[in-house]
């Protein structure tokens, strides 16, 4: 019964679950095979030929990630022979396109391609010729950047908007080296279905879709640094990455374990963080002077004014006339605080929250 | 639903892509972009109208070249080798296809009926197509046609069809050369009903015409053999998937379906009572690809034409994601004369241990050029010679191509070869679907492959990588634009372009392409040399 | 919700009612989109044909307000056509008889005359979801937003009890909630019925229970909800602390609201922005950002996740807690020496039973979905798997009434509000986000283009628009997405105040306020 859930995966035999492939397998063991049409969460494609990899007794190498494993399948992830054929895959990539050097505040995945080129020692120049792709320059969006010079036809983006998103906003037209990213009609973003969730900048291997928005940010000295938190939008959690760059967030990008939405975002939770470091933000207390002016003040004096305001009204009218509204928009621990304030401090239950409306 | 508009306005609007969309519930981008993939879909007026010219390899050798320059002036372009290369030079006026050497010469004429067979063997496809009123259903049938499938029919179950197709050795006919048998077996077999036979009639592998001769004088053979796949294996579905270039044909299989109709050979009782079988034809659009089996099923279903993913196999996931047989024209038309004279008959065709004939269409600097039916095994010479007259006056044959283009060239030392796969891929060639054309040694064979690379990338899907971008580079490198200036260099260069597309291509295209340059480099080293040096200038 | 989002991938029929999904919630809406592509069917109950509509295989344009009676005509072709889960109605539920006896005398001619459907359509839906293996229903504030919405829900129970979708993967009664902590304000004790963890107050046991925890007695007595609230400004009420919350322009009767916040005593607002009802307030404080606020938050699933910091506070901004914290101190109320938003979340775990099994450190991955009620448990993503809380589920008879103000003569358009897409409540943040102004850069009031032209108007073109309450300009924009006699604009933008039309009346349960029916009357006007 073994024997019929292994396969020889480089020299070792290895278990397998039915209907996994063998890129599946292969990257749970490591091999650290390449793809640049793969993303975990979309159907496999098979375009980039980047995974092939030696089955025995298969004529050709075969794509790992299209290829389900059979019970005694032996499989080789990084002979001589395939290890040439990516090498010559990436030099080819690498001649049709543009640059291959992008700023990782592209996108989540922009990282990829050069990884591989580098990996791969690609930057030969050989292979010089026509380059593909024609840079959508003409699409003024404010968010999503269409430099299609740097498109491999990977597809990715295709297969997010249709698979995860559900939107099928984008496709693919034409065919061969004149294949290229389109919409309806070859339109601007904005006439299309694209509900600019950013999903298909964040999937790109090459930056050639690109978060326009952050990229503003790209001349802004240091290190682009992550941290994982949760959008402030919507009831569904979505688990975000905020990028900063020396104390200024440049941009967020969706968190592909976030378990809530799984590398999902929308509009808003990918683009409408800017509020934050606003410059109409309140920066310091407020308080209302005698000639009825809203003025700055101190902390220590807005909140003793804060406080001696509800010892007045509680004077005058009781603990009855006091009453907390909690925010659904601030964590938990505001809630908390407000409602213990109203019950620790008047003993009534006078809060509420705007959840009913 | 887009040939109806695109016939009832001369283009697909915007509007009628919309239309389309909402009726098929296919999102509008997908279907816009499917449309600009096929060649023929005009989007913009005056669109279907304009003349197009065949430039495939044969035709420019006999002038395509001036009939387009002669038709700028209508909006004339190019279109890709259109199937008539041995009656050259077609050109499309729509639904009409005019021929002629020249813009002054051309004429509406049928395609020619393919020579009688000089070997004076015995054929099994072309056994009845030059008998006069063939292509009608009385005519068809008072020449021994639909015999085999009514005594089937009559006599047997779908398992006795099976049966004496796997036992006559009948392979797949468009190149691949599976065995017919197992693949409706393996399609009887699987779970899934409605399941659906499906002509392959996309020939669009340049040199190659034997579909056109037998879907136009003899339709009722490939609708027999149609038959008897959906009894063989239950289907209740076909589709003739027929190339947007042949639309004479189209109106010839139109009317025979009718007439099967008629007589309830097609319809709900046509494998038997209440077992029934509804035949369509499908127009293409002008996409080399989607002869590929698996792209030609996204096609039917009007999904982008890009090749599927296999496994799985079209047996169990075909059409709609069911049990489909995919067969070529020349499979299907043996089918009947199989059922009518027994499995022994058909593998007896064959010489030594090759079972069966092969039609193969032979044209460019030859003598006789047609579609010449040949016993599996006749050795070339045979046919170039002897059968096809040869060379014109005073040349010699320099090279001649094997399946088309897709296996390349076989050079002046390499024509000893009998026709049948085994002794093809010996030589690092194959059969395919048996087109095969003549250069005599006045050709440039670098411009020949140059423009046999650029059909490749102009045909590419663009899908896998080593082909996208491969065919390009082998193009511009042809072409001597582009690419290394020193031979060492520029030779390493092509032949690590080749091997990537033919070890790691997703199709069959992205894998053959590269044999042009391979039997270049191994025949024409000298003309490759010259070309190099050439571009060092 | 009663099942996580994950879920949404999973139900053979989804039956969507007052939720435009794909612009509310639109990374949920995904998921339900891979259900429909895996082969699932989708009923959508909308008086607007949004997105979902395009994609539904039943779509129930029901009036607005009419929900009540949708629910009943479906509930009776249940009981009528014997589609109940007898099983689980007889294991897990009461009251069986007296709802289906009410049921049963549903007519569907009056039916089909108070929602405008045809009864074949409501008959089809309820078939659907019925006949369903796993039934999935999500709704939120078209339903909550009525003077009935605690009929609707009840209704829409009625319907999950009388099916048995619920308990079980793939099924049960799942509102999305709007904010991203709404359900964490609720978690928290910011009820005037609860405490934290949804310990009742009227309970004397928790009472006695809050009282060693808090060092103070509380009222047994329910406190006043905000809507209470507002309308004793000035009478009872006369100081308030409003916590990141615009009240003046996201609640109806903007008018009304703003008399009220301006007979108060004492008003402090907390909040990122001088909003409008900062502006009336005596002490404005300054709170942290998301972004800026290290913290924690339920999302609609009940998972309990991590919000944290990544930037430095704007300017002397502090988190809310510690605002709060800093008030109470000065009015030396005790238990507020909290140094960390860490220390206020383990003062909730230990104090909610629902929340015991958590702590600060343990929800650092946002695995859990409460109630965890100790360390060793796993966390509930399904409720009611095999019991309810309380016992059996219970059916509950509910009848139609009328929305507060229905058209006439004078109002005879249905305005009916909501979000969109691209704008999140009243804009105070993504009205701050560069290039949101790209896609939607003003409001418009959707019109159906028959309506259009019966008053007079042109798409492009302004159109005053008028309640009892009050009236607003705004720009009208012909689309089929309103039906012809209502019409949909949304509450985000400050110059078209929206809300001061709304209002017309309140639920007496919850007091949420019927913002989703709203007679009004249209006419064209000059632009502003």
């Amino acid at each position: 019964m073994a024997d019929r859930y292994t396969i020889n995966l480089d020299g070792s035999d290895v278990a397998f679950a039915d209907g996994e492939t063998l890129y599946e397998i292969a990257e749970r063991h490591r091999k650290e095979v390449p793809t640049l049409c793969y993303d975990p969460r979309l159907e496999a494609f098979g375009a980039c030929r980047l995974c092939v990899v030696e089955l025995e007794g298969a004529r050709n190498p075969v794509a790992s990630c299209t290829t389900l494993a059979t019970p005694g399948m032996t499989v080789r992830t990084g002979t001589d022979k395939v290890e040439r054929y990516r090498k010559t895959l990436l030099e080819l990539v690498a001649s049709e396109n543009r640059e291959i050097d992008v700023d990782p505040l592209a996108g989540h995945a922009s990282q990829e391609l050069k990884a591989l080129v580098d990996r791969y020692e690609a930057r030969t120049g050989r292979f010089q010729g026509r380059q593909s792709g024609a840079s959508r320059e003409d699409d003024a969006n404010p968010f999503i950047l269409r430099d299609y010079d740097l498109c491999i036809s990977c597809n990715r983006c295709v297969r997010v908007c249709a698979e995860r998103e559900g939107d099928y906003a984008i496709s693919v037209k034409g065919r061969g080296f004149d294949t290229q990213i389109t919409t309806e009609f070859s339109g601007p973003l904005e006439d299309s279905d694209c509900t600019f969730c950013g999903q298909c900048v964040h999937t790109c291997p090459t930056g050639a879709l690109a978060d326009r928005k952050a990229l503003r940010h790209a001349d802004v000295p240091g290190e682009i640094e992550k941290t994982r938190t949760i959008c402030p939008y919507c009831g569904v959690g979505c688990s975000v990455d905020i990028m900063t760059k020396d104390d200024r967030i440049v941009g967020v990008q969706p968190a592909m374990d976030g378990p809530a939405n799984l590398g999902a975002l929308c509009v808003k939770g990918q683009f409408a963080y800017d509020f934050v470091q606003h410059e109409e933000r309140l920066k310091t207390p407020l308080v209302r002077g005698d000639d009825g002016v809203l003025r700055p003040a101190s902390w220590d004096d807005a909140l003793d004014r804060a406080a001696e305001g509800f010892r007045r009204v509680e004077r005058k009218h009781g603990p009855a006339a006091i009453f907390g509204v909690a925010s659904g928009r601030a964590p938990h621990e505001a809630a908390y605080a407000m409602q213990k304030l109203m019950r620790a401090g008047w003993g009534l239950n006078h809060i509420d929250n705007c959840s009913r409306a | 639903m887009l040939h109806a508009f695109h016939e009832r306005d001369g283009f697909v609007s915007e509007e009628a892509i919309g239309v389309v969309s909402q009726a098929l519930c296919i999102p509008v981008a997908d279907l816009y972009g499917t449309v600009t993939f096929y060649h023929h879909f005009a989007q913009h007026p005056p669109g279907r109208a304009v003349p197009r010219v065949c430039d495939g390899p044969v035709c420019r050798l006999f002038g395509s070249e001036a009939i387009l320059g002669a038709l700028r002036r209508e909006g004339a372009t190019p279109m890709p080798c259109s199937g008539r290369c041995d009656d050259c030079i077609p050109v499309l006026y729509g639904d009409r296809t005019l021929v002629g050497r020249s813009s002054a010469t051309l004429e509406a004429r049928p395609s020619p009926l393919p020579p009688p067979n000089p070997g004076g063997v015995t054929e099994c496809v072309f056994g009845g197509i030059r008998e006069p009123g063939r292509a009608s259903f009385d005519g068809y049938r008072r020449t021994g046609g639909y015999a085999g499938l009514t005594s089937a029919l009559r006599y047997g179950v779908p398992q006795d069809v099976v049966t004496v197709i796997t036992d006559s050795g009948l392979a797949g006919r468009g190149g691949a050369g599976f065995p017919t048998g197992r693949k409706w077996q393996a399609v009887a077999e699987a779970p899934g009903e409605p399941k659906t036979i499906v002509c392959n009639a996309d020939e669009g592998e340049p040199g190659c015409f034997k579909d056109r001769a037998l879907l136009d004088h003899d339709p009722h053979a490939v609708i027999e053999g149609m038959i008897a796949a959906a009894y063989a294996t239950g289907a209740a579905r076909g589709f003739i998937y027929l190339r947007y270039e042949y639309p004479e044909t189209m109106e010839i299989l139109e009317r025979a379906i009718r007439e099967a109709e008629d007589a309830d050979l097609l319809g709900e009782n046509a494998r038997g009572p209440g077992q029934p079988f509804h035949l369509l034809v499908r127009r293409g659009a002008g996409a080399y690809i989607c002869g590929e089996e698996t792209s030609l099923l996204n096609s039917l279903e009007g999904k982008h034409p890009f090749p599927r993913n296999r496994p799985p196999y079209p047996v169990t996931h075909g059409y709609e994601d069911l049990p489909t047989v995919v067969n070529n024209v020349e499979t299907l038309a043996s089918v009947g004369p199989i059922l009518a004279n027994g499995a022994e008959w058909y593998r007896g065709l064959g010489l030594l241990d090759h079972a069966g004939t092969k039609v193969i269409s032979l044209s460019g600097d030859i003598a006789r050029p047609g579609n010449y039916e040949v016993p599996l095994g006749l050795p070339l010479p045979t046919l170039l010679d002897d059968w096809a007259g040869g060379p014109g006056e005073g040349r010699t044959i320099q090279a001649v191509t094997m399946a088309g283009l897709s296996g390349g060239f076989l050079g002046p030392n390499e024509l000893d070869v009998t026709l049948d796969e085994p002794g093809l891929r010996a030589r690092g060639s194959f059969l395919g679907a048996g087109g095969v054309i003549v250069f005599d040694d006045t050709r440039d064979m670098v411009e020949v492959a140059r423009q046999a690379m650029s059909f490749f990338a102009h045909e590419s899907c663009g899908k896998c990588f080593p082909c996208r971008i491969g065919t390009t580079r082998l193009t511009e490198r042809l072409a001597g634009d582009g690419g290394p200036s020193e031979l060492a260099a520029w030779t390493e260069e092509i032949t690590d372009i080749g091997d990537v597309m033919k070890s790691t291509s997703a199709c069959g295209l992205g894998m053959a392409a590269p044999l042009i340059t391979e039997s270049l480099l191994r025949n024409f080293g000298d003309q490759v040399a010259r070309h190099v040096d050439g571009g060092r200038e | 919700m009663s099942n996580p989002l994950e879920d949404m991938e999973k139900p053979d029929v989804i039956f969507c009612i007052g939720t435009n999904m794909t612009e509310c919630h639109p990374v949920a809406a995904t998921r339900l989109k891979r259900a429909l592509a895996g082969g699932a069917k989708l009923i959508v109950a909308d008086p607007r044909k949004i997105r979902l509509a395009d994609i539904s295989d039943v779509y129930l344009p029901l009036r607005v307000g009419s929900d009540v009676a949708l629910l009943l005509g479906m509930g009776h072709v249940i009981v009528r056509d014997g589609l109940e889960n007898t099983g689980f109605v007889e294991e897990r539920t009461t009251n069986f008889e007296a709802v289906r006896d009410h049921l049963r005398q549903v007519d569907m001619g009056w039916v089909s005359e108070i929602t405008g459907l045809p009864a074949a359509d409501v008959e089809r839906a309820a078939r659907l979801y019925a006949g369903a293996e796993r039934g999935a229903l999500y709704y939120t504030l078209g339903i909550t937003e009525h003077i009935c919405g605690v009929d609707n829900v009840q209704s829409l129970c009625n319907l999950v009890l009388l099916t048995g979708h619920i308990g079980r993967e793939g099924t049960g009664i799942n509102p999305m909630r709007g904010q991203d902590n709404i359900q964490g304000a609720g978690d928290c004790g910011a009820l005037p019925n609860n405490y934290a963890g949804f310990q009742p107050v009227d309970d004397p046991a928790n009472q006695q229970k809050f009282k060693e925890l808090y060092g103070r007695e509380v009222s047994l007595e329910r406190g006043m909800t905000k809507v209470t609230a507002l309308e004793r400004c000035g009478e009872s009420v006369f100081g308030m602390i409003i916590d990141g919350e615009n009240t003046l322009v996201s609640d109806p009767d903007r008018h009304h609201c703003e008399r009220a916040l301006k007979s108060l005593d004492h008003l402090v607002v907390i909040d990122i922005f001088l909003t409008e009802t900062g502006e009336l307030a005596d002490v404005v404080l300054p709170a942290t950002a998301w972004g800026e606020t290290d913290g924690v938050c339920s999302n609609t699933e009940r998972r309990v996740q991590r919000l944290r910091a990544a930037v430095p506070p704007a300017g002397e901004s502090k988190p809310d807690w510690w605002i709060v914290s800093q008030i109470a101190q000065r009015l030396n109320i005790d238990g507020f020496e909290y140094e960390s938003a860490r220390d206020v979340f383990n003062e909730l775990c230990a104090v909610s039973p629902i929340y015991n099994g958590l702590d600060w450190e343990r929800i650092a991955e946002g695995e859990y979905h409460w109630p965890v009620p100790d360390k060793d448990h796993a966390g509930t993503p399904i409720l009611h798997q095999g019991e309810f809380k309380n016992g059996r589920g219970i059916l509950t008879v509910v009848s139609y009434r009328d929305p507060a103000e229905t058209i006439s003569a004078e109002y005879p358009v249905w305005l009916t509000t909501g979000r969109r897409l691209e704008s999140y409540h009243t804009r105070t943040q993504t009205g701050r986000a560069q290039g949101i102004d790209y896609l939607l850069p003003e409001e418009l009031l959707e019109i159906h283009p028959d309506d259009v032209a019966t008053y007079g108007l042109e798409d492009g073109g302004w159109a005053k628009m008028a309640s009892p309450r009050g009236e607003v300009i705004i720009r009208v924009r012909a689309t089929d997405r309103s039906p012809p006699g209502t019409v949909f604009s949304s509450f985000a933008f400050d110059d078209v105040p929206v809300n001061v039309l709304t209002g017309s009346g309140y639920d007496p349960i919850t007091h949420t306020a019927e913002m989703k029916v709203c007679p009004v009357r249209i006419e064209a006007a000059e632009a502003p």
